[in-house]
């Protein structure tokens, strides 16, 4: 049993007078076995949630729990685990990747154990174990992620933060390393938080998803159900953002201005997030096409509709709650 | 260059000492340099007089002799004698040991107390951290001669109270050092994933951050030490270091400035042997800095970097480069490249990154070219724009752009074309713009130089431009900085400012690969529209067969240095004849995906452009390889309806549709070592 919970979590940057909120009240929960994708842009905090589950940016608010008991980062390896985006920066470049692993490994193990363990860890991630004594640059960048996912596994983690893993990665190398976490979470049953900006990647590998926006939560439900139908529209966004290998896509630019200017609005400065719905100066359903929903600009829509959306007039509304539930 | 990269299957169990003897290579290569050998050279010259000078010459410079006193140079005393008769020569040499070896002292106690200071903060954790970093702050801006004084105070004037005071004194700038390079190193997310290991901060510190800031710390210690010696003659020189009878090189040169007119000897003797020895200190240090300083910390950002420019094997240059056919366009072309190659010189001969490409962009015409990192896409971009720095070199049988030969003439002929009519947009718009000038400028500034508009009309053409590609609030943006606008508005003026001129062909290295995805279809419908209006050429490079299929007519699919295939972008998906554009097009991630199948993914990894094989590059890689394949190169070739393709076994298997070109075998564990 593991499961994660973030419980109204925050994480504030900076001080009183000049910083950002760049987690602002997150609750999400992922439950034992499952993987939940995290998907939401550069600057929505899915980052800095991911570095407060394994204790490197301290919390400004709410508490994280691992099986209802308040996570501690306290000395030994921490029973949540995190896989970096970067495979060239997460490894030490001065060690080789068997120390690496092996220093991840639980301490009192005796330094034979050590190195069986190690080799185990290689074989895991499909790595000939006699690679152990090369160092990080002798790898290409598809190896270095299976070096750090073993480090990741050497500390037997309840829960493992997979940030960003195959971002960095040429996509035909980003198919070995998903196809790894696939077998992986099926034969170890691992907890894990799959953060990505590529919905393609996260409906591969995550059973559910949770949209993130300016540092909140704005839809979360099973992952086949939010895609199918999605209930904010910024998911709808991000959805239609997704690139289609078919030609020939009609352009986006509308004919009717409300919505080009929607089209081509700038993502919101997470300095200074916007009063009321978050979304609203960049919303296809919002005031600055449907002048009569100024209730956006005002005031902070509620998640109780489907799949948690936080919005006034997701589409479905609440017509549909019978049916999620 | 640091460790061997990128080729090293058969180096695995030799890694470590291939490894050790990498940086022992490094340290050899800089005693190699001319600065290197003579430095090197010199030092080990006032090491070894410091070691035995005074076991051989102690006598010979204590010998008091009240006949000759302070007499000039002779062939007796070569640099005279001072007012106690004792031979000049012998004592500068005698005090050798004593002046290297305070200084070597001083720099200890700096480095050692540096040390300390530096990476406290790392050992202390937040709070007590900053208190440290902040009484450095202030140490480092407290002068050191003040220091000096203070300690001869306290420890009363003498050696030992120098010696501490130029070591406190050196102390503070070493801590920031310190501090600096630590602090670099501790952001670093190796750093991070070792602590959320479990590691504690003083084997982090031991084992993760100090190896890695280790070699500029040396560097800069024996700089400092050059540093240390001279403060110490100085020290000395005031009275306010050694004392007599005990005498180092300041002493001696203190006691001959005297004298200075009658017989400069007594002082230039001395002062000679502090301006050598400080000279072997520093120019040491500085060519240690040069040869390995810079390449130290990381290896892994030094290899993408370098991977381009590694060896080759001479024989392979210019073996089998089939002639291609650059394709057929309607109407005269707005670029014309035909066997397009960059050559770098590597160490064992010259590299070539992109070999024989041969293409043609109509008017109006997008084309896309895909490939993996290192298939020399980008570069091929750079060199079509006259970007390849040297020592690259680009050589074409043809590279024509509206007609114009822009390889050979002059440059200004060219910079006036490519100018007006040829836009270029990069991935990164933060670093495409000078942070310190407001948009407007930067924009106006393309106008100024290329048409002699005026300072005036330029801006209001900037504000248009900016206008025309929806940058919101053109005319109060125009005059904000770079850093005020975000990654999609920033990539929206880069095309603006192609825009100034008129553009017949924007080339666009992956625009939106460091965009988000919302923003990347902005970015992507705004170049099509310009496109359409202006009826400008695109040439889109990028990884993402998805984004290229979505914008372009046509794709150049590059593997290796070379175009494998040429084909209508709408044929992508169902067309593709050659295996590694099926493979691209499979591996691909989309919505529509089968969830219960492992991903296609293409096996192996690319070649190094240092060791291409003599024949298809892709050969190792392929499913359909067969003997022909490894030997002989293919030629790319038109099959009539101005597709093209460079395969011996183009279209084979085109039947099995469900994971074009990827092998089963394949599937799991694409690159296993």
């Amino acid at each position: 049993m593991s499961e994660l919970r973030f419980s109204d979590v925050s994480v504030r940057y900076g001080n009183r007078r000049r910083g950002m909120t760049a987690v602002d009240g997150v609750s999400l929960t992922v439950p034992d076995g499952a993987v939940v994708g995290l998907v939401g842009e550069s600057g929505s905090g899915k980052s800095t949630l991911a570095r407060a589950a394994v204790g490197l940016t301290p919390l400004s608010g709410g508490e994280i729990l691992l099986d209802d008991r308040p996570l501690r980062h306290t000395a030994g390896p921490r029973p949540v685990q995190m896989v970096f985006q970067d495979p060239y920066s997460s490894l030490d470049p001065r060690m080789t990747i068997g120390d690496s692993i092996a220093e991840a490994v639980p301490r009192g193990t005796r330094s034979a154990d050590r190195r069986t363990e190690v080799a185990r860890l290689l074989e895991l991630v499909e790595l000939d174990p006699s690679r152990s004594v090369a160092y990080p640059g002798q790898l290409s960048g598809g190896q270095r992620q299976r070096v750090a996912l073993a480090r990741a596994l050497a500390a037997r983690p309840e829960v493992i933060i997979a940030d960003e893993i195959t971002s960095a990665l040429d996509v035909s190398i980003q198919g070995t390393v998903l196809n790894l976490v696939r077998r992986l979470q099926a034969e170890l049953g691992t907890s894990m938080l799959f953060i990505s900006h590529n919905l393609a990647v996260v409906r591969y590998v995550a059973s559910e998803i949770a949209v993130m926006y300016l540092g909140r939560i704005v839809e979360h439900g099973p992952t086949a159900e939010v895609l199918a139908d999605p209930q904010h529209p910024y998911t709808r966004d991000l959805l239609a953002a997704v690139p289609d290998s078919t030609p020939g896509r009609p352009a986006a630019v509308a004919a009717d201005p409300a919505l080009a200017a929607v089209a081509a609005a700038e993502p919101a400065d997470p300095h200074a997030p916007p009063p009321g719905c978050r979304y609203h100066p960049r919303c296809p359903i919002g005031p600055l096409v449907h002048a009569d929903r100024e209730i956006c600009r005002t005031t902070e829509p509620g998640t109780d509709h489907r799949h948690a959306a936080a919005c006034h007039f997701a589409p479905a509304g609440r017509s549909l709650l019978t049916i999620a539930d | 260059m640091t460790t061997a990269p990128m080729t090293s299957s058969p180096l695995v169990a030799t890694a470590e000492p291939v490894r050790r003897s990498a940086a022992r290579g490094r340290w050899l290569s800089v005693l190699r340099t001319p600065v290197g050998a003579g430095a090197g050279l010199l030092l080990a010259l006032v090491l070894l007089l410091a070691v035995f000078a005074p076991l051989l010459w102690r006598d010979d410079a204590d010998t008091i002799d009240t006949e000759s006193v302070l007499q000039g140079a002779s062939g007796q005393h070569w640099v005279g004698t001072d007012n106690l008769g004792r031979d000049l020569l012998f004592r500068v040499l005698v005090a050798t040991r004593l002046s290297i070896g305070l200084a070597l002292v001083a720099t200890l106690i700096a480095v050692v107390v540096g040390l300390v200071l530096g990476t406290a903060p790392l050992l202390l954790g937040r709070r007590g951290g900053r208190l440290v970093t902040a009484g450095v702050n202030i140490a480092v801006a407290f002068p050191g001669l003040l220091l000096a004084l203070f300690f001869a105070v306290v420890f009363g004037v003498g050696m030992t109270g120098a010696v501490l005071a130029i070591g406190f004194a050196g102390a503070p700038s070493f801590a920031r050092l310190t501090q600096t390079l630590a602090a670099g190193i501790a952001d670093r997310d190796f750093v991070a994933a070792a602590r959320i290991a479990g590691v504690g901060r003083t084997r982090l510190l031991l084992r993760h951050v100090l190896p890695n800031i280790g070699e500029p710390l040396v560097v800069n210690a024996t700089i400092g030490a050059g540093g240390a010696l001279l403060s110490f003659a100085g020290l000395s020189f005031l009275g306010l270091g050694v004392q007599a009878p005990s005498y180092d090189w300041g002493r001696l040169l203190q006691d001959g400035l005297s004298g200075i007119y009658i017989h400069p000897e007594a002082a230039l003797a001395p002062g000679v042997a502090i301006v050598v020895a400080g000279l072997a200190f520093n120019l040491f240090g500085e060519a240690v800095a040069k040869g390995i300083g810079l390449t130290t910390t990381l290896s892994g950002t030094a290899t993408t970097a370098s991977r381009r420019r590694e060896t080759v094997p001479a024989e392979v240059v210019d073996d089998g480069r089939p002639v291609t056919d650059p394709g057929l366009v309607q109407g005269r072309p707005v670029l014309d490249v035909q066997d397009l190659s960059v050559a770098f010189q590597g160490p064992d001969g010259p590299v070539r990154p992109v070999r024989g490409v041969s293409f043609r962009i109509g008017r109006g015409e997008a084309v896309g070219v895909v490939g993996e990192s290192g298939s020399g896409k980008s570069l091929t971009a750079l060199a079509i724009a006259r970007l390849v720095e040297r020592p690259g070199e680009v050589t074409a049988e043809r590279l024509e752009f509206m007609g114009t030969d822009v390889l050979s003439g002059t440059d200004r002929t060219h910079r006036r074309l490519l100018g007006t009519a040829f836009a270029m947009v990069f991935q990164d718009p933060m670093t495409s713009f000078n942070p310190t000038r407001r948009i407007g400028r930067q924009l106006a500034e393309v106008a100024e130089q290329h048409q002699g508009m005026s300072r005036k009309i330029a801006l209001a053409r900037a504000v248009d431009r900016l206008r025309a590609v929806r940058v919101p609030a053109a005319e109060r943006r125009a005059h904000q900085y770079p850093h005020e606008f975000s990654g999609g508005m920033r990539q929206r003026a880069m095309i603006g400012m192609g825009l100034m001129g008129e553009p017949k062909l924007i080339v666009a290295d992956e625009p939106t690969t460091a965009l988000d995805v919302t923003v990347q279809r902005q970015v992507l419908d705004l170049l099509a529209s310009v496109r359409a209006a202006d009826d400008v050429a695109l040439l889109l490079i990028s990884h993402d067969v998805a984004v290229v299929g979505q914008v372009c007519d046509r794709v150049l699919v590059m593997y290796a240095g070379r175009v494998v295939e040429d084909l209508p972008a709408a044929e992508l998906t169902t067309g593709a004849r050659h295996p590694y554009t099926r493979a691209l097009v499979a591996t691909v991630p989309d919505m529509h995906i089968d969830l219960d199948r492992p991903l296609p993914v293409i096996p192996g990894r690319p070649v190094d452009p240092a060791h291409q094989p003599p024949g298809c590059a892709y050969a190792p890689r392929c499913p359909l390889a067969s003997a022909r394949c490894v030997e002989e190169d293919p030629a790319l070739v038109d099959d009539g309806s101005g597709r093209r393709v460079a395969c011996w076994h183009a279209g084979e298997i085109a039947a099995d549709l469900e994971v074009p070109g990827a092998a089963p075998v394949a599937l799991i564990s694409g690159e296993r070592a």
